[in-house]
């Protein structure tokens, strides 16, 4: 990142009002990035921010309701800090946000496939045209469009849709509405039966870990998920393709007209399901019913937590 | 839980194509089920009977009944179980009738399904809970929204039995359409004779606030206790010292304002008392058509008037009343008669209505009861009445006969014959409507004693040929084509909903039909009743109406509100939502999605959780679907229960 001193010292000049900021930080290895608590000017020192700082940190945000804290976000992850303020579970006095215009993160599961599981990354590089990584000695030139995240080629939002602190210069975005739900269409286009044996075939691959879950910003239910809750029994504990397929059925559900496409669940997801194809199908359904879209206004009402005799979208009486 | 399953005949409704005694066979094997059997009518008398035996006999704590749909016997199977000394919640129905006999032949698939209902009915039992209900004050005040002779007579009926009313009239005279009218059909006496001295006791009763030039701007709280915004419409005249003395309306300059009350038959002064008898007698000025007011010239009605109640700047007011119930007596309006092409489409001026023809009439109206031709003031000699215009024509989606034209055209004839001895009159009809009392002898007299000639068929074209109008048409029982040369047209138009009704439905939230008539809460045994609470219908505003059925719908209106208020208290449904306070993390989902505002936010050490109002929650559900904790529950309705019903009927 150009802008990463500039960074640090609004970090830095913030970190007094703050009991915490959070950003990025370099992992086990030299290919992955890590959350990082920075409660210091030393911790500030150690901030990452490239391609490889996939996460959203918002998911930690409710948990940390009532400390001030500062969030560095990307633009995705600042629409999840966005809809977490309309829905009432952080509140806007304490939360510092620090903005910037991001130009796309790898996926690591493409990186994977092209490399191979060679072991031990040794060292890598990410510029903004490609990934240079040297693995069991073999060093691998890939360019950054064969392994930036699927979301991020379609991305609508590049820069922080709200930010008290915004460093560098803002991204102009590229993508259209309907760029990023072609995946979608071709999906649906499937007959039923396609449809069906599909995600039978990839829900039987769940283990079970709700990592998609404990990974969503939007994630609020805690201790009263459906995957848990013994009261109502919603869901048996049985190793079943059904129960499997239920979670995330309801999962989508939860977050209709709330998903930000942040993608946490699937990147979570330690067998590879493409379950944000669910959550792509209700944002395209609330878009055309509501013309809404999540995590955009702060002062925006999601279409689904309220109650209007009439909605303005919907000509009832034109039935 | 030992649970007591029913199951129904019905006569042979059910039992027609349910094999019942099946049913109660597979439903012994159910959890919980200790008892089961089929019974004939378990409503009747012996039926209920037979459940409180078995109650007794049993030892059961619940019990299971198949038979009808819930809103017509659940009330019924409740106070069965309570005078067996069981809590009424403890009570399931499934309803083998209109979800499975009524609508299908297959028994064998009859059969099946009804297994399902009650397996899913007995599931829910075992996770029911006793509920009680709570008791409430209530305001002993009633609303009367409409002043046509229906809101009168409800008006009247209440402040009779003691209540005080509050009628609310949108024009600034109530009186309605019964007031525009000359005569009434079958006894032809003089419409505003009787009922000018209604409207006289309306405001001469000391517990009637009558708000004339007055709507309904929102509508709040429940049943016993709704708190009610009243817009009060600038009318630029201080009321309190204006005497109707109309000194004013002689001397505005300003002559051609509409003239609502004549039909637009005629213009009239800006400053306005729109008929003599008109309650209150107190005059209005229409802004758009007043000197004063658009270009601050004039100012002759404020230099008249002798008592100084001219205020040309008064703006619109509100009040907010607080009252325990509302009777909506909205009344209706005339199909807009110029989409059709046929009758001139508005071109004609010698096409008018039936309500224009009765301003006619009426000594009171704008040509002071001689029948005169808009076009050229002449005295018609042929009339000719078109009946069923806007009324059973799907085409412009007014399927529905409005019932009072064919009586009113009968009068009408007979009136024209009264005032012009020398006229004919020619009634074009579809099929003569008259199923009142001494009302087919009234038409067997317009066409016997009084010669109008009644066509049968229907009028394809009117166009004018000289100072005449031709109108052709269909003599469908001479099989032959008709045409009569008329001087005047006279078209029976239908009945609508009255223009704005729909609005007023949405503030009181009661439902309304394609065409914008209130819903009754049963089409026969609740005819004045809504699904909401407190709030009940009087007169056309629930359907077209003619002036008894109207004036008894407003007296059964009075007799509902009268017997409820004749209670102390009310009692609350416990089929409410309910916070678990532990679960609550106070985002306050379920207080935006609340429809009805039941929901409030409170301090609990600290934290924000939510609060549910009992007597204000309508029992929706909507914020238990909205929880993400699952920490608001609606009784009765539970996550459990409904999981419950679920598993029961997915069975893999």
């Amino acid at each position: 990142m150009k802008n990463l001193e500039d960074l640090k010292k609004q970090i830095k000049d913030g970190l007094s009002e703050l009991d915490v900021v959070i950003g990025w930080t370099d992992s086990f290895d030299p290919l992955h990035a890590t959350p990082h608590f920075m409660r210091s000017e030393a911790d500030v020192d150690k901030l990452k921010v490239d391609a490889l700082c996939v996460h959203n940190l918002a998911t930690y945000l409710p948990s940390l309701k009532g400390k001030k804290v500062g969030i560095v976000v990307k633009g995705c992850d600042s629409r999840s800090v966005v809809e977490l303020l309309q829905e009432n579970l952080i509140s806007r006095e304490d939360v510092t946000i620090f903005g910037f215009g991001c130009s796309g993160v790898v996926d690591q599961v493409k990186i994977r496939r092209a490399v191979g599981e060679a072991g031990m990354v040794e060292s890598c590089e990410v510029s903004g045209t490609e990934v240079k990584l040297t693995v069991a000695g073999k060093e691998h030139k890939l360019p950054m469009a064969d392994v930036i995240a699927d979301k991020c080629q379609t991305c609508r939002y590049p820069n922080a849709v709200l930010s008290d602190q915004f460093v560098g210069e803002e991204i102009k975005p590229t993508a259209s509405f309907e760029d990023g739900y072609k995946d979608l269409e071709e999906f649906e286009a499937k007959s039923t039966e396609e449809k069906f044996t599909f995600w039978l075939g990839e829900m039987d691959r769940c283990i079970r870990c709700y990592a998609c879950r404990n990974a969503c910003p939007m994630c609020v239910c805690r201790d009263h998920c459906v995957a848990q809750s013994r009261d109502p029994h919603w869901l048996s504990q049985e190793a079943h393709v059904r129960d499997k397929w239920m979670f995330q059925v309801i999962h989508a559900y939860h977050l209709t007209g709330r998903c930000t496409e942040c993608g946490e669940c699937q990147r979570a997801c330690p067998v590879d399901i493409p379950i944000l194809l669910f959550k792509k199908k209700f944002n395209k359904e609330i878009k055309e019913v509501f013309n809404y879209e999540a995590g955009l206004d702060p002062e925006a009402t999601p279409p689904l937590q309220t109650f209007k005799i009439d909605e303005p979208t919907i000509k009832e009486k034109e039935w | 839980m030992k649970i007591g399953v029913f199951v129904c005949h019905c006569g042979t409704n059910i039992e027609g194509t349910v094999d019942t005694a099946a049913v109660a066979e597979a439903a012994r094997e159910f959890p919980g089920v200790v008892f089961a059997t089929d019974t004939m009518y378990a409503c009747s008398e012996p039926g209920q009977d037979e459940i409180i035996e078995a109650i007794k006999e049993h030892k059961l704590d619940g019990v299971v009944v198949a038979s009808c749909t819930p809103r017509m016997h659940e009330p019924t199977f409740r106070k069965t179980l309570e005078r067996a000394g069981l809590n009424r919640y403890l009570f399931e129905m499934a309803n083998i009738r209109e979800h499975v006999s009524w609508i299908g032949r297959d028994r064998e698939a009859n059969t099946n399904k009804s297994v399902d209902l009650v397996r899913m009915a007995a599931a829910k039992l075992l996770n029911n809970k006793p509920l009680h209900a709570k008791y409430f004050d209530m305001n002993k005040r009633v609303m009367i929204v409409g002043g046509g002779v229906a809101g009168i007579q409800a008006a009247l009926d209440c402040a009779d039995g003691g209540l005080e009313v509050i009628l609310v009239e949108k024009t600034s005279s109530i009186g309605g359409k019964m007031a525009k009218l000359d005569k009434t059909f079958p006894t032809v006496d003089c419409s505003s004779c009787i009922l000018g001295p209604r409207m006289v006791d309306v405001a001469q009763h000391p517990n009637i606030t009558l708000y004339a030039c007055a709507e309904i701007e929102e509508v709040n709280g429940y049943v016993g206790n709704f708190s009610v915004k009243v817009k009060r419409k600038a009318t630029y005249v201080d009321w309190d010292k204006c005497t109707g003395c109309g000194i004013c309306m002689e001397k505005c300059p300003s002559k051609k304002a509409d003239n609502p009350f004549d039909e637009e038959l005629g213009k009239t002064t800006a400053i306005n008392i729109p008929f003599p008898q008109a309650i209150p007698k107190k005059a209005v000025i229409d802004p758009n058509f007043c000197i004063k007011i658009k270009r601050d010239k004039c100012g002759v009605c404020a230099k008249v008037c002798p008592s100084d109640a001219i205020v040309y700047d008064q703006v619109d007011e509100f009040v907010v009343e607080e009252v325990g119930a509302v009777v909506a007596a909205t009344g209706f309006d005339l199909v807009d008669w110029t989409v059709y092409g046929e009758y001139g489409g508005g071109q004609y001026p010698d096409v008018i209505t039936s309500l224009q023809y009765e301003r006619m009439l009426s000594a009171s109206g704008p040509t002071e009861g001689h029948i005169k031709r808009p076009s050229d003031g002449k005295e018609p000699k042929n009339v000719v009445f078109i009946q069923c215009v806007g009324s059973r024509d799907k085409s412009i989606g007014r399927p529905y006969c409005s019932g009072f034209c064919c009586m009113y055209t009968a009068k009408q004839a007979i009136l024209t014959k009264d005032h012009c001895p020398d006229s004919q009159s020619y009634v074009f009809y579809m099929d003569i409507r008259s199923p009142g009392k001494m009302f087919d002898e009234f038409t067997r007299r317009a066409q016997e004693e009084y010669n109008a000639r009644y066509i049968r068929g229907r009028v394809s074209m009117i166009y004018p040929k000289g100072d005449k109008l031709v109108v052709r048409g269909a003599d469908t029982l001479m099989g032959d084509q008709v045409e009569v040369d008329a001087d005047l047209v006279v078209l029976a138009v239908g009945a609508e909903s009255a223009h704005g009704a729909s609005d007023l439905a949405k503030k009181l939230r009661i439902s309304y039909d394609a065409y914008g008539f209130f819903m009754e809460g049963h089409p026969k045994l609740k005819p004045v009743e809504t699904n909401t609470a407190g709030v009940f219908l009087a007169g056309s505003c629930q359907g077209p109406k003619d002036i008894p059925s109207s004036v008894a719908q407003g007296s059964a209106a009075a007799a509902k509100v009268l017997a409820m208020f004749a209670k102390d208290q009310l009692e609350s449904d416990p089929a409410v939502s309910v916070v678990d306070i532990k679960r609550c993390i106070g985002c306050g989902k379920c207080i935006s999605t609340c429809p009805f505002g039941a929901i409030k936010e409170v301090d609990f050490r600290g934290q924000p959780k939510a609060e549910v109002i009992e007597t204000i929650c309508q029992g929706c559900g909507i914020c238990t679907a909205t929880c993400p904790q699952g920490a608001i529950q609606l009784q009765h309705f539970t996550d459990n229960q409904i999981l419950a019903e679920v598993n029961a009927v997915c069975r893999f």
